[in-house]
C-alpha cells in the first residue's frame, strides 16, 4: 500500500515510497518537501526553498495529468501488483495495424483530401482543419491505405476525435 | 468638439484598456453586452451598458455597422472607439460615423481605405521612395496567373490576402508544384476572414525580422513616430512576444526607418495612431510591408518606453487637438517586453485550451503592467481569440528587463487552463534570444520543444500523482468510519503535517 510506480511518457518511471508520510522516497531519494494549499486556492510543493505551482488537470482512476509551473505531464500510478500486470499485458498485446488520425485541436473540417481506399504516404495532408480562424493541414504519420473516413466537409470536431483510420502498408 | 459619451465597439482587454483612459478623461463610457459573453469582465468597467444579450443575430454586433450607428443615435453617443479587429479598419464604418456626425476614433475613411488596399499602399510607398519587395502589380486572379508572376520574380514567394492582416490568408510557396494548393487555401482563408478572397504575390524574404513603427498624427498635418517595436517572435505569423526598442536597430537605422514610416503616413494625411510594418533582412535592408490603421495589441510596450498614453492621444486628436509633441520631444526610456498569455496548450501544437479560469494571480510591481479582459471565473470561449492577458514588463535596459520578466512569469499563476506561460519562459531562457540574435524563424530553428522542461519538475509532478492516489486510497478506507459519525473528511484536512515546515 505504500509503494507506487508512477509511469510517465516513453519508458520513464518513478518509484514513490510512502507519499503520505513526511520525507517520502522518490527514485530512492528522500525528499524533504512540503505541500501547501494556500487560501488563494493554489496548491504548491515547496522543495529546496523553491515554490512549484502544482495542479491535477485530469484524473481518471489511476491516470493523471499533473500540471507543474504551467507544464503538464501524464502519468499512470500503479501498485507493484498492477505494475506487473501492466508489463505482462504490454508484452502480449500485438502491435495494431490500424493508425488512427485524430484532431489535434477543436475546429471545423474545411477540406478532405483523401478518399476511402486511397493510398497515402507519410507526410501527405489528409484533411484541412480550421481552428481559431486559421487553416491547418493534418498530415499522415504513416504509409498505408485509408480504411475509414469518419467525417464530412464542414463537420465540427472536438480535440482527439478520430478523423480517419489508416491501415499501415 | 469635446467628447461626452464614448461607445467602445469592442470586447475583452482592449475594451477595458480604452474605458480606463476614457474614464480618466471624464468621458462617459458605453459598452455592449452580447449573448456570447453576457458576464464578461469588460462590462463592469463601463459607465453604461447596452444590453443586447437577448439578440441572437448572425452578425456579431461588433461587426454590424448599421446597428452600431442606430445604437449611438438613439443614446446620443457622440464618439466610438473600435479597438482592434472587428470594424477598426473598415473605411465604410468610419464613413457612416462621419455621415451621422459621430466621431470615429481613428484615421479618416480615406486613409483606412488607401492603406487597407495593399496595392494602393504599395504605389504610395513607391512614390515616396520607401523600399518595397518585388511582387505582383495588383491582385492575381487565378493560380496559373500566380504561377506566371512567381516565375518572373523567383521562388520562394508569399501569397497574401489583399484585405488581410493578422497572418490570415497568408501562404509561403516554395516551388511551382505547391502553387495550386496554396492558392486555394490562402483564398478560402481570406474569404472567411475578410469576406474578400483577393490575393497578391510578393517575393518571400527568408527569416526576416518584423519591425514596426508607431505613428501618431493630428488633423493639422503634424506626424511623428514613437520608435519601433520588435515583433519577430511569432508562430504562424501570430505575434507572441514583442519588445521596444528592437535589439537589431542602430540609431541611424532608427532615424532612417522612422522617416520612411512618417513619409508613408504623410502620403495619406494620416491622423490618429497607426503602425507602419517593415521587414528587415539579414543585411539590414528594410522593406515596407503595410500600415495598420488602428491601435495594435502590442501598443503597451511603446507606452512603457515613451511614457505616453496612446489611447489618450487618439481621443485628443479625434477631438481636434493639436499634437503638441514634436519628434525631438519624444524620449525613449529603458526597455519593455510584452508577453501574450494565451489559453493554448504549447505541448499540443498550441491548440486552444478552452474552459474556465478557476484562479488567476498576477505578479505585482511598479515595473509590471497587466492588460486583461478576464478575471477569476471567466470563460475562454471558441468565439474569440484565446488571449487571457498581456504581461508587460519594463526595465532599465534589455538585460534587466529580461531578468524582471523571468521573475514575473514565475509569479503569474493560472489554474484551470493550459497557457503559453511555459513557452514564454523557455524563450527567455534561450541564449540567442537573450543576446538579441533572432528573427521570425526563431521558433522553428531555435526551439526543439516549446516549453520549459525540467527533470526536477517532472519528478515532483510524478510524486504529486502518487500522493493524490495514495490519499484517495486512504480516504476510501476512512470515509466509511466517518460516515457513521456523520461527517466526511476532506483530503486536505488530513495533512496538517504538511504545514510543519
Amino acid at each position: 500500500m505504500d509503494k507506487f510506480i508512477v509511469c510517465g511518457s516513453g519508458k520513464k518511471k518513478f518509484e514513490v515510497i510512502q507519499p503520505l508520510l513526511e520525507k517520502p522516497k522518490v527514485k530512492g531519494k528522500k525528499l524533504d518537501l512540503c505541500i501547501v494549499q494556500e487560501p488563494d486556492g493554489f496548491n504548491y510543493i515547496i522543495w529546496k526553498r523553491k515554490k512549484y505551482q502544482v495542479d491535477i488537470l485530469e484524473k481518471n482512476q489511476n491516470k493523471y495529468t499533473i500540471m507543474i509551473n504551467g507544464v503538464w505531464y501524464s502519468f499512470t500510478v500503479e501498485t507493484p501488483i498492477s505494475y506487473k500486470r501492466r508489463k505482462y499485458l504490454a508484452k502480449t498485446a500485438s502491435s495494431s495495424k490500424i493508425e488512427r488520425v485524430s484532431a489535434p485541436m477543436p475546429g471545423k473540417i474545411i477540406d478532405i483530401m483523401v478518399e476511402e481506399n486511397s493510398e497515402i504516404r507519410q507526410g501527405d495532408p489528409v484533411v484541412i482543419l480550421e481552428a481559431m480562424k486559421m487553416q491547418n493541414e493534418i498530415l499522415s504519420h504513416v504509409n498505408g491505405r485509408i480504411k475509414k473516413i469518419n467525417i464530412k466537409t464542414n463537420d465540427s470536431v472536438m480535440k482527439d476525435d478520430v478523423i480517419l483510420e489508416i491501415e499501415r502498408g | 468638439m469635446k467628447i461626452k459619451n464614448l461607445l467602445v465597439a469592442n470586447r475583452g482587454e482592449i475594451a477595458v484598456r480604452i474605458m480606463r483612459t476614457a474614464s480618466a478623461m471624464g468621458i462617459v463610457t458605453w459598452a455592449v453586452k452580447t449573448s456570447r459573453e453576457p458576464g464578461a469582465w469588460y462590462l463592469s468597467h463601463a459607465d453604461k451598458v447596452i444590453d443586447l444579450s437577448e439578440d441572437f443575430e448572425d452578425i456579431p454586433i461588433f461587426l454590424d455597422v448599421e446597428k452600431l450607428i442606430e445604437i449611438m443615435r438613439k443614446n446620443k453617443i457622440d464618439a466610438v472607439h473600435p479597438g482592434y479587429g472587428f470594424l477598426a479598419e473598415s473605411p465604410f464604418f468610419a464613413e457612416r460615423c462621419e455621415q451621422n456626425h459621430i466621431i470615429f476614433i481613428g484615421p479618416s475613411p480615406d486613409s483606412i481605405y488607401k492603406m487597407g488596399n495593399k496595392t494602393i499602399a504599395k504605389q504610395l510607398a513607391r512614390k515616396h521612395n520607401v523600399p518595397l519587395l518585388q511582387g505582383s502589380i495588383g491582385n492575381v486572379m487565378t493560380h496559373s496567373e500566380a504561377r506566371e508572376v512567381a516565375g518572373m520574380i523567383g521562388y520562394p514567394v508569399i501569397l497574401k490576402a489583399a484585405a488581410g492582416g493578422g497572418g490570415r490568408g497568408m501562404r509561403v510557396v516554395e516551388k511551382e508544384g505547391e502553387m495550386e494548393k496554396m492558392f486555394r487555401m490562402a483564398g478560402s482563408e481570406a474569404e472567411k476572414a475578410f469576406n474578400d478572397p483577393s490575393l497578391f504575390i510578393e517575393k518571400y524574404v527568408r527569416n526576416p525580422r518584423h519591425i514596426e513603427f508607431q505613428i501618431l498624427g493630428d488633423k493639422k498635418g503634424n506626424i511623428i513616430h514613437l520608435g519601433e517595436r520588435e515583433c519577430s517572435i511569432q508562430r504562424k505569423h501570430q505575434k507572441l512576444i514583442e519588445e521596444s526598442p528592437s535589439p537589431a536597430l542602430t540609431e541611424s537605422m532608427r532615424v532612417k526607418m522612422g522617416e520612411a514610416a512618417v513619409n508613408i503616413a504623410r502620403s495619406v494625411d494620416y491622423y490618429s495612431a497607426g503602425t507602419v510594418e517593415f521587414l528587415l533582412d539579414d543585411r539590414n535592408n528594410f522593406y515596407f510591408m503595410e500600415m495598420n490603421t488602428r491601435i495594435q495589441v502590442e501598443h503597451p510596450v511603446t507606452e512603457m518606453v515613451t511614457g505616453l498614453d496612446l489611447i489618450e492621444w487618439q481621443i485628443r486628436i479625434a477631438m481636434g487637438e493639436e499634437l503638441i509633441l514634436k519628434q525631438e520631444d519624444v524620449n525613449f526610456n529603458g526597455w519593455a517586453f510584452e508577453f501574450r498569455i494565451n489559453a493554448e496548450d504549447v505541448q499540443a501544437g498550441f491548440s486552444p485550451s478552452l474552459g474556465i479560469i478557476e484562479k488567476i494571480s498576477y505578479p505585482r510591481s511598479k515595473n509590471i503592467r497587466i492588460d486583461t479582459g478576464v478575471k477569476q471565473g471567466s470563460v475562454i470561449t471558441p468565439y474569440y481569440d484565446s488571449m487571457i492577458a498581456k504581461l508587460i514588463v519594463h526595465g532599465e535596459n534589455r538585460e534587466k528587463a529580461i531578468v524582471l520578466s523571468s521573475n514575473a512569469l514565475k509569479k503569474l499563476w493560472i489554474k484551470g487552463l493550459k497557457t503559453t506561460i511555459p513557452f514564454c519562459r523557455s524563450v527567455l531562457a534561450n541564449k540567442n534570444f537573450r543576446n538579441g540574435k533572432f528573427d521570425t524563424s526563431f521558433l522553428q530553428k531555435e526551439m526543439k520543444i516549446y516549453y520549459h522542461e525540467d527533470p526536477e519538475e517532472e519528478m515532483l509532478a510524478a510524486f504529486f500523482a502518487a500522493y493524490d492516489y495514495a490519499l484517495n486510497l486512504k480516504s476510501e478506507d476512512e470515509m466509511q468510519v466517518n460516515f457513521e459519525k456523520g461527517k466526511a473528511i476532506t483530503p486536505w484536512l488530513l495533512n496538517k503535517r504538511l504545514r510543519s515546515l
